[in-house]
């Protein structure tokens, strides 16, 4: 071990889990934008040399080529550590607080690929056991997942309204998830211990956030000086609940059903998220409802570009949210 | 000499033609002094008033015989009315003969209900008197042609002339427009309406010059209308289904000047954009040929929307503007050589300037012009809509809204949309659609002469108007 914290085994990790091209990759390089730009001590870094690159990589692309960094085909390899600003744990007798290591969140990021659990309607190129189970990725999943205390599900509702396929994507998963917890004896309030993000991502597509004004979902922070549009978190799951209801497959509220099966309610919190955000003129700097689209699309051959500013929706807060929730537990110990 | 009776009497008959419907008849029986006059009143479809009159002498009626029992008969026979009828008015003059008393005596015994009219003079110049001062039944109107859609097949509509319950006298001014009309002339045709279906009145004909006319029409007489503002009219043999057969099914233009603008999508792949560029000039040789020096030219060329402020984009360009054909191709060689423009990011891959180009075209056209235009848009891509919409193509960077400039041009007096499309028509955004309103054809596939004749640029045989148009510049 040495001493750099990044280098350390975080005290709590991150499972990011979505279908491919639900938004992860996007999502990780505007964190780190995002992070950079805040002013609070939060910090991403890679766990190793390769993730670091792949990070700084994928980010580069997103600021200066404004492409859409490309999708990786092996993902799982990378990790990252989130790190927070020290812990002023509570003296005893009211004695001054000191300060604590900072907390350390590992990240990690699962593809989860159709055919894995699923039906296999959207084979994936994998193995083609009916279930999926003998591939390797499958117990990979698992690991993470069960390695760590705090997920970050994305949510794609764009695929949703093509495929309609998240529910496939899910439900297996956490079914082996909890049959596993149940083993381990951490099923202890009938819930899965874990606390579950579920970020409902490309909310600046029109189509998105259209249902979201439709449902009067929208509000403005008072002081954000372009007017962006958001959701808040107490209004996502409604905006979650409503975009379920065009999914291709109709079963997504299946989805919804799933979640409150298998997370405490305490511990589950949804978030209208977008990588990129809204586009605002340079001129005016204002959200404008006539041109909000912040992305150009590629020629046939080509990928999406991103037409102006980055402006992040709800990438920090669900790391934050989970951050402060997995701080506030014991740090795990004696998984090795 | 002062005549109460007349006065009387045309009032008597005027109410009672008045209250002539339209399958019955009035009877009018004058007892005169020598012999009976029998006058029938009817109207025909148009709800005009026709008379026709028969008269019997005493001797006629008596023959050899004498004045017998048979005599009455025949006196009631010459009335013709049936004997319930209550459209029946006698008329008697005042006479001293025995033999008026009698035929009198009889017919009024024959129609107890009729209303029985006293007159010095005879009764037919009065008849005559008040069938030609016979207020209208029906709204007299004339057959015109609304030719102003920028699509599809000319229709005929009439204008009212004159209102119901006008007396003759009365007059109307109309502006018309009048094209070439062919061997038969223009047909100035008056109707009237009885039901969904016109029935032709009067129609009266003249070779009239091409242009506008400010026409006054007047009722001379219930079934007549005289036009003045014209050259000298003269009824016309043909009946109204011939009329109508005559009409057009292309829109007009071709036949006189017309402002032929191209406007062709200059991004994209290069052989489309040459493909595109060769088939505009096809259509502004082949327009060229048809109209010599009446044809004026427009073109423009348009691209992409660049979204990045960076990278500033190509604006719609218009190579030339109402000139020659020949200049026009010059300058359609000019872009040929150029070759595609704006590729690759930040150039929108999906969409083009085309609401750009129209706003061009709609205001460098402009509402006064009358000049006929044929706008042929070439290209393939989608405009940009106005705002963000559910087809996620990103919005217009200076706010044009293709519909509305669209409907603009569609408003503006004899302008037709055509457009040939990278896509065949089923597979064609729906804007396509509507720029290419009067004629849609498919880049690989137009036949240039045939859209060309379509869009009212090259006439297969001239297109005749046999109706006056309405002029609504006014
Ligand atoms: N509109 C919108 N599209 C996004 C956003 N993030 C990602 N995408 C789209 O989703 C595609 C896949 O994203 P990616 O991050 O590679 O997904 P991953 O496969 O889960 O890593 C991108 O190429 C974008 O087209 C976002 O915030 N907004
Ligand atoms: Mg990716």
């Amino acid at each position: 071990m040495q001493p750099d914290p990044s280098r350390e085994r975080p005290d709590h990790n991150i499972a990011m889990w979505g279908a491919p091209g639900s938004g992860k990759t996007t999502l990780l390089a505007a964190l780190f934008i995002a992070l950079t730009k805040r002013d609070d001590d939060w910090k991403i870094i890679g766990s190793d040399p390769a993730s670091s690159d792949y990070l700084i990589e994928k980010t580069n692309a997103l600021l200066r080529g404004k492409l859409f960094p490309e999708a990786s085909m092996a993902l799982e390899r990378y990790h990252w550590t989130l790190i927070g600003p020290a812990v002023r744990k509570p003296g005893f007798w009211g004695r001054k607080a000191k300060p604590g290591p900072p907390a350390r969140i590992g990240i990690g990021m699962i593809d989860a690929p159709g055919g894995l659990f699923g039906t296999g309607r959207r084979p994936a190129g994998g193995p083609s056991a009916p279930d999926g189970s003998g591939d390797p990725r499958r117990q990979e999943l698992l690991d993470n997942l069960e390695q760590s205390r705090g997920i970050v599900f994305l949510y794609d509702p764009i695929r949703e309204f093509t495929f309609g396929d998240a529910f496939d994507h899910m439900h297996a998963p956490l079914t082996r998830l909890a049959e596993r917890m149940l083993a381990a004896g951490e099923f202890a309030d009938g819930k899965l211990p874990h606390h579950i993000a579920v970020c409902v991502t490309k909310f600046d597509d029109p189509r998105v956030l259209e249902t979201a004004e439709r449902r009067r979902l929208l509000s403005v922070d008072i002081d954000d000086p372009y007017r962006l549009p958001r959701v808040t978190s107490e209004d996502a799951r409604e905006l979650f609940h409503e975009l379920c209801q065009v999914s291709a497959s109709g079963n997504a509220d299946m989805v919804l059903k799933s979640l409150d099966q298998f997370f405490h309610p305490d511990r589950i919190r949804f978030f209208a998220t977008s990588s990129i955000g809204f586009y605002v003129d340079r001129r005016t700097k204002r959200f404008d409802w006539d041109d909000f689209q912040n992305m150009v699309p590629g020629e046939a051959d080509e990928d999406s570009r991103i037409r102006g500013r980055l402006h992040p929706i709800n990438v920090v807060e669900p790391m934050l949210w989970l951050g402060q929730r997995l701080a506030a537990i014991r740090p795990a110990t004696g998984v090795s | 000499m002062p005549e109460p009776d007349r006065d009387l009497n045309r009032k008597a008959i005027a109410q009672a033609l008045a209250d002539l419907a339209d399958t019955d008849r009035l009877t009018l029986v004058e007892v005169a002094a020598d012999g009976v006059v029998t006058f029938l009143l009817h109207r025909d479809d148009n709800g005009r008033p026709h008379g026709r009159s028969w008269s019997a002498t005493w001797p006629d009626l008596a023959g050899e015989r004498g004045w017998d029992a048979r005599t009455r008969e025949a006196v009631l026979r010459t009335a013709r009315a049936s004997s319930s009828s209550a459209d029946v008015i006698l008329v008697a003059a005042s006479s001293a003969d025995p033999r008026a008393e009698q035929a009198l005596a009889w017919l009024r015994a024959a129609h107890p209900a009729a209303q029985v009219l006293r007159t010095e003079a005879p009764i037919a110049a009065l008849i005559r008197e008040v069938i030609a001062d016979d207020p209208l039944t029906r709204s007299y109107e004339l057959v015109v042609v609304l030719a102003d859609s920028a699509a599809g097949r000319p229709r005929l509509t009439s204008r009212q002339l004159f209102p119901l319950g006008s007396r003759p006298g009365a007059r109307t001014r109309v502006a018309l427009r009048c094209e070439a009309a062919g061997a038969h002339g223009t047909a100035f045709a008056v109707v009237t309406w009885q039901g969904p279906k016109p029935r032709l009145l009067s129609v009266q004909s003249a070779p009239v010059a091409p242009g506008r006319y400010e026409v006054t029409a007047e009722l001379v007489r219930p079934g007549r209308v005289r036009f003045t503002g014209l050259p000298a009219l003269s009824p016309d043999p043909r009946d109204w289904d011939q009329l109508v057969a005559a009409l057009p099914d292309r829109p007009a233009g071709g036949a006189g000047p017309t402002h032929l603008v191209c406007a062709v999508e200059v991004c994209g792949a290069d052989d489309q954009v040459a493909e595109r560029l060769s088939r505009a000039r096809q259509m502004i040789s082949s327009a060229s040929g048809g109209l010599g020096d009446l044809l004026r030219v427009s073109l423009l060329a348009y691209a992409a929307h660049s979204y990045d402020l960076s990278a500033p984009e190509f604006p719609v360009r218009v190579a030339a503007w109402e000139t020659g054909a020949g200049e026009a191709l010059n300058a359609l060689g000019a872009l040929e050589e150029q070759g595609a423009v704006a590729r690759g990011y930040p150039y929108h891959p999906h969409a083009a300037q085309l609401e750009d180009m129209l706003a061009v075209v709609v205001e460098r056209l402009g509402r006064a012009d009358p000049t006929p235009a044929v706008i042929l848009t070439v290209g393939g891509r989608p405009p940009h809509p106005a705002r963000t919409d559910q087809s996620r193509i990103l919005p217009c960077p200076h706010r044009h809204d293709w519909r509305k400039l669209i409907t603009a041009l569609g408003q503006r007096q004899s302008t037709v949309l055509g457009a040939i499309c990278d896509q065949p028509a089923d597979q064609a955004h729906q804007a396509w659609h509507r720029i290419g309103a009067a004629a849609l054809a498919h880049l690989e596939a137009v036949d240039v002469r045939g859209l060309a004749a379509d869009l009212g640029l090259v006439a297969p045989s001239p297109v005749h108007f046999p109706f006056p148009l309405l002029d609504e510049t006014e």
